[in-house]
């Protein structure tokens, strides 16, 4: 049997019914580089009855939604458009002006110059001139429903058009993957499917007939906020009952916290200014080199000079202690999930719930735990801070080379060295783009921190945001912005810079 | 020197009920199907005389580079005994395996497996800085084994910077650098060019002669198992198919996978000494 032989039977096979036809189209489409053109009336006529049957999702699903929005563009046209409301409008106003009309009309009558029947007058006439303008509206949106019309059948035409044009392209590009694919995906027409699709379409489109024939159906889901508060208060029971056994554990965690808070903030606020100053530049330029140590010298110099010394100090403590804690907690763990696939699949959806949770949600469970201020302020900032540092140090343990480790091994290393001397090292630009990630997000969270509480530069732009400062705000942004970035590229040091 | 005694090595859920099948009379192997089973090793039994080279060879996933690792526990055999001098290393605990694997054993690996974080020199230290071995000590003996692969003056650079045939002669010289008296070599030559191959293969021979060291070599490739060569081993679906000198593997090759195997070997490539045996039996 020749190629061109075995390749009609598989045709015939793929497609079942008309073969003859698609014989043709996929030997011309196949013959031919780029578009071949060609037009499958079966295609056109049935739409996504065709393209299901013929199992073509990838192209049935857009060219559906396409469909669905040309038919309410034109059942929302039909109905009247947006004209309808607008002239309901217009006769409603219409009304009222006639009865204020009259009402002025009797007044005058009984007294000319009476306040009250100038009044009446006046109020006629504005709705009188409010019911013109409605009226306009309605008869330019009149004017539109047309033009909709028009649009909803050309969309609903090109639609079709293009499943016609495309028709058996797509056809044939799932002949190939049938074949390609041993004959394990499906060809031929499905019935069933064919079937499901009209069933589908005999479902959605009333709906939309419905819908515009009489715009109160359909209009709102018919949503129980009776279950929405009853599992509220449920929820509001088990955060409470939570908060009261955990109090103890809560209680000295606060304690904790502020105890460190206390000491490094008296250790940045209370030391004279220019001893602290003159240490963090060293400090930048012995880590991180000449450029670190400028960049430095200036964010310090824009601090100082606009008087945000004390507070940026304040920021520091709060959101270092956060950070921090957040890399003294997240490394190992970090760690432990790069070594135990159990633990990283319990551990990601959880990283995932923090960092996707907006932190007002909870910031609320939170306070209910650990009170109003400093405390939970680091709180609520470790939570959206730790995820990458995990992240970030779990991915760099996995992808140490298992050829790498197994050397190792076998010139007998032991676990610990294992650990320290070839995964952490191996892993470590890993594990310091976590660290530089988890400080910058740690920063971002003082504004958040202040709304609880917590002192420093988040206050500042708190009271822009509430006075519409502009000009604060921007400044006091930009020195939590040097904040941060001056942390990071110290803790980063010569490494990254130099690379840089 | 290395004694394998009927050692297997099978993966699967459950090793002992594959072993049971495998090691039965009749295997089933619909059975063996059924259990996910693979053989990565069956019923080897080998042994390495000391000072002798010998070369483990075979297609890919013949189980030579599985054989290897059960030699120092990198993977535990299922079943069988492995001895090393003498001495029975599956009753070895922890920390008596992990000396006996930084005293007396080194290893090289196709991929080099070296620590792109480290010099050159800390990467040939590796085995000593493992070993507690203070630093100057162990920086010394690093760079006296640079120069005997070729690499003198290279201690500072980073392994990154090497051609692959140089991080090779790297991983040679860290094999190297702890003197065991044991060399383990996993297919180290095979993703080389033909022409640094080559060269490095008289090296090596010259040098493990020299040294004296005990060598199992791992590799598929006939020419370079004739050059190197005292004893070949060939392997085939996780067992020992022949177990002789290149020359008797010509000669009298065990059954036709052996044939095919030897005969596309370029004779010229087999070593002098055996060449002229072959020469003699032919």
């Amino acid at each position: 049997m020749t190629d061109i032989q075995s390749r009609d039977v598989a045709i015939d096979r793929f497609i079942g019914s008309n073969s003859t036809y698609y014989r043709a189209a996929f030997h011309k489409i196949g013959a031919q580089r780029g578009y071949a053109p060609s037009f499958n009336m079966a295609a056109a006529i049935f739409g996504p009855v065709w393209l299901g049957g013929r199992r073509l999702w990838a192209a049935f699903w857009p060219f559906l939604i396409a469909e669905l929005l040309a038919v309410v563009l034109i059942a929302f046209a039909l109905s009247g458009g947006a004209g309808a409301d607008r002239a309901a409008r217009a006769d409603r106003l219409e009304g009222l002006a006639a009865v204020r009309l009259q009402e002025a009309t009797t007044a005058n009558e009984t007294d000319a110059t009476s306040s009250l029947a100038k009044a009446l007058t006046r109020s006629a006439a504005a709705l009188g001139d409010a019911a013109r303008q409605a009226r306009e509206e309605a008869g330019a949106a009149n004017a539109q429903t047309s033009l909709i019309v028009t649009l909803g059948l050309a969309l609903f035409l090109a639609v079709r058009l293009t499943t016609g044009a495309l028709g058996n392209q797509l056809a044939e590009r799932r002949f190939r993957a049938w074949r390609l694919g041993g004959e394990k995906v499906e060809g031929g027409f499905s019935r069933l499917h064919a079937a499901g699709v009209a069933l589908l379409l005999g479902i959605l489109i009333p709906t939309i007939a419905f819908h515009f024939a009489d715009r109160e159906l359909f209009r709102a889901f018919p949503s129980n906020p009776a279950w929405n508060s009853a599992s509220a208060v449920w929820l509001d029971g088990v955060v409470s009952a939570i908060s009261g056994t955990v109090a103890p554990v809560a209680n000295g965690m606060t304690n904790g916290i502020n105890a460190v808070l206390t000491l490094t903030e008296a250790v940045l606020t209370q030391t004279p200014w220019p001893v602290v100053m003159i240490i963090i530049v060293a400090v930048a330029w012995q880590l991180a080199g000449f450029r670190v140590f400028l960049l430095t010298a200036v964010a310090i110099s824009y601090l100082a000079i606009l008087g945000y010394w004390e507070k940026s100090m304040q920021t520091v403590a709060l959101l270092g202690t956060a950070a921090l804690v957040s890399i003294a907690i997240g490394i190992p763990l970090g760690i432990l999930c790069g070594y135990k696939r159990r633990v990283a699949g319990v551990v990601r959806p959880l990283l995932d719930f923090m960092q996707t949770m907006p932190a007002f949600v909870y910031l609320i469970p939170v306070i209910a735990l650990f009170g109003i201020g400093k405390p939970s302020g680091v709180i609520a900032t470790i939570i959206f801070g730790i995820p990458p540092v995990v992240r970030l140090t779990a991915l760099g343990i996995t992808s140490v080379p298992a050829s790498v480790r197994e050397a190792a091994i076998a010139f007998g290393a032991s676990r610990r060295f294992i650990l320290f001397k070839v995964d952490l090292r191996t892993a470590a630009p890993s594990i310091m783009a976590g660290v530089s990630q988890t400080i910058l997000m740690c920063l971002s969270m003082v504004v958040i921190a202040a709304l609880i509480g917590a002192k420093g530069l988040g206050e500042d732009v708190l009271h822009a945001l509430q006075y519409a400062a502009q000009g604060q705000g921007l400044l006091a942004g930009l020195a939590i912005l040097l904040c941060a970035i001056v942390l990071d590229r110290i803790v980063q040091g010569r490494g990254t810079t130099a690379r840089d | 020197m290395i004694e394998l005694e009927d050692v297997w090595k099978v993966f699967g859920k459950d090793e002992n009920a594959i072993l049971a099948q495998a090691r039965s009379a009749e295997p089933d192997p619909a059975a063996l199907e059924r259990l996910g089973a693979v053989i990565g090793v069956g019923g080897a039994s080998l042994t390495v005389k000391r000072g002798e080279l010998v070369c483990l060879m075979g297609l890919s996933g013949s189980g030579k580079s599985t054989l290897v690792r059960l030699v120092n526990r990198l993977l535990e055999p299922s079943a069988g005994r492995v001895r090393i001098g003498g001495k029975d290393i599956l009753a070895l605990g922890r920390k008596a395996l992990r000396d006996l694997r930084s005293h007396r054993i080194g290893m090289v690996f196709q991929s080099h497996a070296l620590l792109s974080h480290l010099s050159v020199r800390d990467n040939v230290a590796l085995p000593l800085e493992i070993r507690g071995v203070a630093r100057t000590t162990r920086e010394d003996t690093a760079d006296e084994m640079l120069v005997r692969v070729g690499l003198d003056g290279l201690g500072d650079r980073r392994v990154s910077a090497l051609s692959g045939g140089m991080q090779q002669r790297v991983g040679l010289a860290r094999a190297l650098a702890a003197n065991p008296d044991i060399l383990l070599m996993d297919e180290p030559f095979s993703a080389l060019d033909p022409l640094i191959r080559y060269d490095l293969q008289t090296q090596f021979r010259a040098l493990s002669r020299e040294l004296g060291k005990t060598t199992l070599f791992v590799t598929h490739d006939v020419d370079e198992a004739f050059r190197i060569a005292d004893r070949v081993v060939l392997m085939r679906a996780g067992r020992i198919v022949q177990t002789g000198t290149p020359a008797t593997l010509l000669a009298a090759p065990a059954d036709d996978y052996v044939r095919r195997f030897v005969e596309h070997a370029r004779p010229l490539a087999a070593s002098r000494h055996e060449a002229t045996t072959i020469r003699a039996i032919a």
